[in-house]
């Protein structure tokens, strides 16, 4: 079959800042060719969402064999997620292999199909707040953003109003409300304890978690096929309503209804290739992930959306003379200040005077606690902060774990129980340059690319800062009036196990220290745009898909602008 | 009148009906849960083990006014867990822990040969002690009675008729009295 080559504008990846890129670069009408390294995912076919629980077996786990041979990183790093049924949307661990440099871990946690990981996310969705652009420059630490929350504002706008978030108007600093559709109400026990926290911390709130699904769907929503949460939690299986935002649920069908979007599967980016007379990338170079075969497509820019990790690589590897260490990487920033947030500190309590109390519906979504440490707070051991996710539920008798056989044992499953509070902590990690992946220098995988090879550990502040986290839990836990308050030590989680992966071609105002000037442009190669969480200069505390998203918006229009003009 | 053990025999045997009929369901890659009978082997299990998990079962989750641990196979689904999930090494966990099982209900003659009454008595004694005096020695037998717990809501008539599940909830309320019998 003969296929197009030639495009305005290549974006490579298809997941939640891909997706947006190419809706807007699409919507600007120009011919936009989104490459994505892996099969196509129809959700008529591929979705499991619609399962009921008798219609898998093995309550739809995978088998212990076949995590220790498939999926003996992904499983473990998300349990909660990877399931039989929906096992496809996560990558064979055998299949994808990466090394970690000695006495480091790292978990890169994957799918590669379209769309990407927004098909598996959990849709936590807020924005940055002014403080998240200026402590860098503040502190001293890494660079300076060269953008500030204003530059940033509108573009959380315009973002939030065609994805659709769930989130409650509170007025915070920082943490600016978004365009919302109705929350999703808090439970009598998270009301209770929302009133005991913030009676007892005036500077602390409890929020309903702000999350990316439908509630009061707008016309322009429905346009394209979506339709109000269903109230399932069926999310990490697809929603054949199209209720939570995914790029396969929005920004896809969007683009594609353009008209100018051609979206080609299988295609595994080797690299770039660049043309030094005109200073731009002139090519990209794919390796079919069925056949092995190679081809090369062709545009006026570039925009690199395939994940912080896999970006850094692509540029990595696109070694030329101009670029001996890869390509936009005179200031040897590529692959450097890899960063994620970082848990395992939390605490759980049970709030008594609810046990005649329960809930209809399986909410998507439960409590946030905003960061109030150097925010409201200032007399902490450390610097930066960290938000709390968790939520109250009753605890039922899941698992058969208590007492009793006979009728007395199955009915008691009828009634609620107690209800547990519960909230773990999301913090902040600092961008440090030896934290980085870096290709291997021999060993390939098995479409002939390097394997990337990660070197991150945290830093003291981490460990200070969850270590209060953790005592800060229960203070407000107990604060609230909970009994049998119980927290694990704190245990950090691997870098990568958030799944939020970033910095590894951060922004910055000077061309020696930074990869990218403030609008995610190349310093180095002006029509090259990264618009996935490579940009970013810090890592806040905040769940960052939104800002990847408004950032990839902003980026696209300027890109599109530049052509407009004949600039690039 | 009728003993529990001929209610159970009877309940038995009607379980194959029912059971071979619940693995036609729409989806295309259908579970497989082969129908069981007490005294038969089943892919993983021995007859005496099949047998033992039955009489377990349904005094863990007997059949009230909804459907009881045998009405929805739950030893098929353990039965096929362990043939298809678990590893060599939770195989041999489980087959040991229902040999304490058996063992320690057998004490005063063999379980299986035990009236209804007294068999009801013995496990209840063993459950109180695995959650008390006993709790380190049998993990294995609480371990048990969470795959039966785990498999009975997994099926069709636990989750439909007794967990009062519903595929599509479709809205939020966050506040709903504990004894209402509307769904999750």
């Amino acid at each position: 079959m003969a296929e197009a080559t030639e495009f305005d504008a290549i974006v490579v990846g298809s997941g939640m800042s891909g997706g947006m890129s190419a809706k807007e670069l699409c919507e600007r009408g120009l011919r936009v060719l989104v490459l994505e390294r892996g099969p196509e995912i129809v959700p008529e076919r591929d979705y499991s969402d619609q399962l009921a629980p008798w219609e898998t077996r093995n309550f739809d786990s995978v088998s212990q064999d076949e995590i220790k041979r498939h999926y003996f990183r992904q499983y473990p790093g998300v349990p909660y997620a990877l399931k039989e049924s929906n096992k496809d949307f996560w990558v064979k661990d055998d299949e994808h292999p990466y090394e970690e440099a000695e006495g480091t871990r790292y978990e890169w946690l994957r799918g590669y199909h379209t769309a990407g990981r927004s098909i598996m996310w959990s849709r936590q969705t807020y924005r940055l707040g002014p403080q998240d652009f200026e402590e860098n420059l503040r502190e001293g630490v890494a660079v300076d953003w060269p953008v500030r929350y204003e530059d940033i504002a509108p573009w959380y706008e315009k973002v939030e109003t065609f994805v659709g978030i769930a989130g409650s108007e509170e007025g915070l600093s920082q943490l600016p409300d978004s365009v919302f559709q109705p929350a999703f109400e808090l439970t009598e026990a998270e009301k209770a304890f929302k009133r005991g926290v913030e009676t007892a911390f005036p500077g602390r709130n409890v929020i309903p978690a702000r999350v990316a699904h439908l509630t009061d769907a707008t016309e322009e929503q429905r346009s394209l096929g979506r339709s109000n949460c269903q109230l399932r939690n069926r999310c990490h299986h697809g929603c054949v309503f199209r209720a939570y935002f995914s790029s396969l649920n929005a920004t896809l069908p969007a683009a594609e209804r353009t008209g100018n979007l051609t979206m080609v599967h299988n295609a595994i980016v080797r690299s770039l290739e660049y043309d030094p007379e005109g200073n731009r990338v002139s090519g990209v170079r794919v390796v079919d992930a069925q056949t092995g075969e190679t081809r090369t497509y062709t545009s006026r820019i570039v925009f690199l959306n395939a994940s912080a990790i896999a970006s850094a690589m692509i540029l990595l590897q696109s070694t030329s003379e101009s670029f001996p260490n890869g390509l936009a990487n005179r200031s040897d920033q590529v692959g450097r200040n890899l960063m994620d947030h970082v848990s395992g500190a939390g605490a759980a309590g049970i709030m008594r005077g609810f046990d005649d109390r329960k809930v209809f519906g399986r909410r998507p979504g439960g409590i946030y606690i905003p960061r109030y440490a150097n925010v409201t707070e200032n007399d902490k051991p450390y610097t930066r902060g960290f938000g709390y996710q968790g939520g109250a539920s009753p605890l039922g008798h899941a698992n058969g774990q208590i007492p009793g056989i006979g009728r007395e044992f199955k009915e008691s499953h009828r009634r609620p129980g107690p209800w547990r509070v519960s909230i773990g902590a999301f913090g902040e990690q600092l961008p440090n340059p030896d934290n980085r992946v870096t290709l291997h220098p021999t060993k390939r995988d098995r479409w002939g690319n390097p394997l990337a090879v990660f070197e991150v550990r945290y830093s003291r502040n981490e460990e200070i800062m969850l270590e209060e986290a953790r005592t800060d839990a229960i203070a407000m836990l107990e604060a609230a009036g909970c009994e049998q308050i119980t927290s694990s030590p704190v245990n950090l989680t691997n870098p990568g196990n958030r799944i939020h992966e970033m910095g590894s071609a951060r922004m910055g105002r000077d061309p020696a220290d930074s990869v990218l000037n403030g609008w995610c442009q190349a310093h180095d190669v002006p029509n090259l745009f990264i618009t996935d969480g490579a940009f970013m200069t810090s890592s806040a505390c905040q769940n960052p898909s939104l800002t990847y998203m408004a950032f990839s918006a902003r980026a696209a229009n300027h890109a599109a602008d530049l052509l407009a003009e004949g600039i690039v | 009148m009728k003993t529990r053990r001929d209610f159970l025999r009877e309940l038995i045997v009607s379980v194959g009906g029912v059971s071979a009929l619940s693995t036609l369901t729409a989806c295309g890659d259908a579970p497989v849960v082969v129908a069981t009978v007490a005294g038969e082997p089943g892919r993983f299990y021995t007859a005496e083990e099949m047998a033992l998990v039955s009489r377990l079962s349904e005094l863990i989750i007997p059949r009230t006014e909804t459907p009881g641990a045998l009405d929805v196979n739950v030893p098929g689904y353990i039965d096929g867990l362990m043939a298809d999930w678990a590893s060599e090494e939770t195989r041999i966990a489980h087959r040991q822990a229902l040999a304490e099982i058996e063992r320690r209900l057998s004490a005063n003659g063999g379980f299986l040969a035990l009236d209804e009454v007294e068999a009801e008595q013995v496990l209840a004694e063993l459950d109180r002690s695995a959650f008390g005096e006993a709790a380190d020695e049998l993990g294995g037998y609480r371990t048990f009675k969470g795959y039966v717990t785990r498999s009975y809501f997994a099926t069709e008539g636990g989750a439909r008729e007794e967990q009062q599940w519903v595929a599509v909830p479709g809205r939020w309320d966050p506040d709903v009295l504990a004894t209402d019998r509307q769904g999750v």
